[in-house]
């Protein structure tokens, strides 16, 4: 259990993490979203002590991290993957975090086995590939045996195979009643692994709520239209809540009518349409549209296809 | 595109997880330490490079002094000097290769705390021990001991390689005699807290050639610089420069007392590993 209160960083000028309230509930796999620079990670670093909050405060399982007498029996974190001397075998490492707690030799064995780590354990993780690394990491936040996992982007890197491996096992620590908080920049992985999204957006949090409520809530009736006469449509269906957006020269993809109105209208105003498909969104999309006016680090050197799309309509669209 | 589905069944369990078992000590952090410290190459690298640079010190000040003493003609008679004299001519030679050891202590010390830094492994020691100064503290017992014991068996084993080429001469000088063993074990003394220094300056800076460059830089350049400043305040500080101060722990050509020497080298371990201890506590990981 994670309970976040007025938690806020400054770095300067900067306000990384925003007066953030939440609370991450045991037995659920709590997915953690936002663009980069959102304020995740600085906010999982405040979680167990590494930044110390502007002001507010963060506990896990009732207390602050530091307070704790066993925090790695409390809490497992892996909050960078290259958070290990790179001249000390993986092995050495991990015994050295579990001397701290007395944490007996056979469980550093039993994480490395989890882990998948045995045949490289007695190598110096300076040679690791980044995937072996995130093993590593996830090896280490599990040797406490936690009752709070704090993973970021714990995917990242891995292959196929090992994507499904960090699925099953985040669903098999919150079934055994234990608080799990995962960060992702896969939604697609998020939708299948996550129960409940915690989004943030320029260091505010922007949506708290269950996967399948983000995901309706978000579901705003997309519907791609084919037509020659595409301004005439998007000038036919301009409206203060309504986006047009031109894909392509006779592709405008609109959200925020029906298909049956957009059909109606068109018929009366004589517009043909060769083409009139409602579209569902996906998590992805919900996520893209809850976070699109909070990207601190927007992407301007590929042309979006929005660039193509009615001025005055694109100014109407929020 | 179509919706994404959920899979997952709800979880299995309502009944919060609770973990069990032992927590933080200062033994457990000790034992911590001592495996990290054995477990990367340059700490064996560099303590064993301490003990060789001491007996092949030792052995070229023994055969230089013999060379000097016999100056062409046979081997001389030394045997009529005062104990203390005697003495004080093979210690010389014995605890000659301090002066070097005291530069590789010190990058080791630096690079104990810096190379955590530098790795990012210093998050992962620090999540493990969030309270944080007991990382500090059991990283300066360990390595002041390591150091210690490794300048324990330089200095000894220097003074068994320059006592017998020595002995030529006519001095007898015993390693029991306190005269002998307490500036051995001074010279011992001074590489361990010397280490420790470097460990507060590490801490201070975060930064590996940033680290070595200052602790070498208080070790060899601040008394050169002393001594150029032609001021009579100059002249009255040097003594306490740690370096020199640290002198008077095992030569007798000192202008310190021991004990005197060892306030003043501890004086400056506390002010560095007191202020790292305070930056270490204050600032984000």
């Amino acid at each position: 259990m994670i309970q976040a209160q007025s938690l806020t960083k400054r770095y300067g000028s900067k306000t990384a993490v925003d007066s953030v309230d939440f609370s991450v509930q045991p037995g659920k796999v709590t997915g953690f979203l936002g663009p980069n620079g959102a304020g995740k990670s600085t906010t999982m670093r405040m979680i167990v002590g590494l930044d110390k909050p502007t002001s507010g405060s963060v506990i896990v399982n009732g207390k602050a991290y530091r307070e704790h007498g066993a925090p790695l029996r409390e809490v497992g974190v892996l909050l960078d993957a290259k958070a290990v001397h790179t001249g000390r075998s993986a092995y050495n490492h991990l015994r050295a975090l579990a001397a701290t707690h007395r944490i007996p030799s056979s469980r550093v064995d039993e994480v490395i086995a989890l882990t998948g780590l045995e045949s490289v354990a007695r190598k110096r993780v300076g040679g690791f590939s980044l995937g072996m690394g995130q093993r590593l990491g996830i090896a280490a936040a599990l040797l406490g045996d936690p009752a709070t996992l704090i993973l970021d982007e714990p995917v990242n890197g891995l292959d196929p195979e090992g994507v499904l491996w960090v699925r099953r096992l985040t669903r098999q620590l919150a079934a055994e009643g234990r608080t799990v908080l995962l960060s992702s920049h896969l939604m697609s992985e998020m939708a299948l692994t996550a129960d409940h999204l915690i989004v943030l957006g320029r260091g505010r949090v922007i949506a708290d709520a269950p996967v399948a409520d983000i995901i309706a809530s978000a579901n705003r009736s997309t519907v791609r239209v084919r037509t020659p006469n595409s301004s005439g449509l998007a000038n036919l269906l301009a409206q203060p809540d309504v986006t047009v957006t031109n894909l392509e020269q006779d592709l405008l993809e609109i959200v925020g009518v029906t298909a049956m109105e957009i059909g109606d209208q068109a018929a009366r105003a004589g517009i043909v349409l060769h083409e009139l498909t409602p579209v569902s969104a996906s998590l992805e999309e919900a996520y893209m549209s809850l976070t699109q006016d909070e990207v601190e680090y927007r992407t301007n050197g590929v042309p979006s296809t929005n660039d193509s799309a009615t001025p005055a309509l694109q100014e109407a669209a929020r | 595109m179509t919706t994404l589905t959920h899979p997952t069944e709800p979880a299995a369990t309502d009944t919060p997880y609770v973990s069990s078992g032992p927590g933080l000590s200062f033994a457990a952090l000790i034992r911590s330490e001592w495996i990290k410290l054995w477990s990367v190459r340059s700490t064996v690298w560099s303590l064993s490079l301490v003990v060789v640079v001491s007996l092949g010190m030792a052995a070229v000040m023994a055969w230089a002094t013999t060379l000097q003493l016999n100056n062409g003609a046979g081997p001389a008679d030394l045997s009529v000097l005062p104990a203390a004299d005697q003495a004080a001519i093979v210690l010389q030679a014995a605890t000659f290769g301090v002066f070097f050891g005291q530069l590789i202590v010190a990058v080791l010390g630096v690079l104990v705390i810096s190379g955590e830094y530098s790795t990012g492994m210093i998050k992962s020691t620090l999540t493990a021990v969030p309270r944080r100064l007991g990382a500090l503290g059991a990283k300066a017992v360990v390595l002041f001991a390591c150091t210690f014991a490794v300048g324990v068996v330089s200095t000894v084993g220097s003074f068994l390689v320059a006592a017998p080429m020595l002995a030529g001469q006519g001095l007898s000088v015993s390693l029991f005699d306190s005269a002998v063993v307490l500036p051995l074990l001074g010279a011992s003394l001074y590489l361990g807290l010397i280490a420790v220094f470097a460990l507060g300056i590490g801490t201070i800076l975060r930064s590996s050639a940033g680290g070595i460059a200052a602790a070498l830089g208080a070790l060899l350049l601040l008394p050169i610089v002393l001594s150029m400043i032609p001021a009579q305040w100059a002249m009255d500080v040097s003594p306490y420069l740690l370096s020199n101060a640290g002198t008077a722990l095992f030569s007798t050509t000192a202008t310190m007392e021991p004990w005197q020497g060892l306030l003043v080298v501890l004086g400056w371990i506390v002010a560095v590993v007191g202020l790292a201890a305070v930056l270490l506590k204050k600032r984000d990981a």
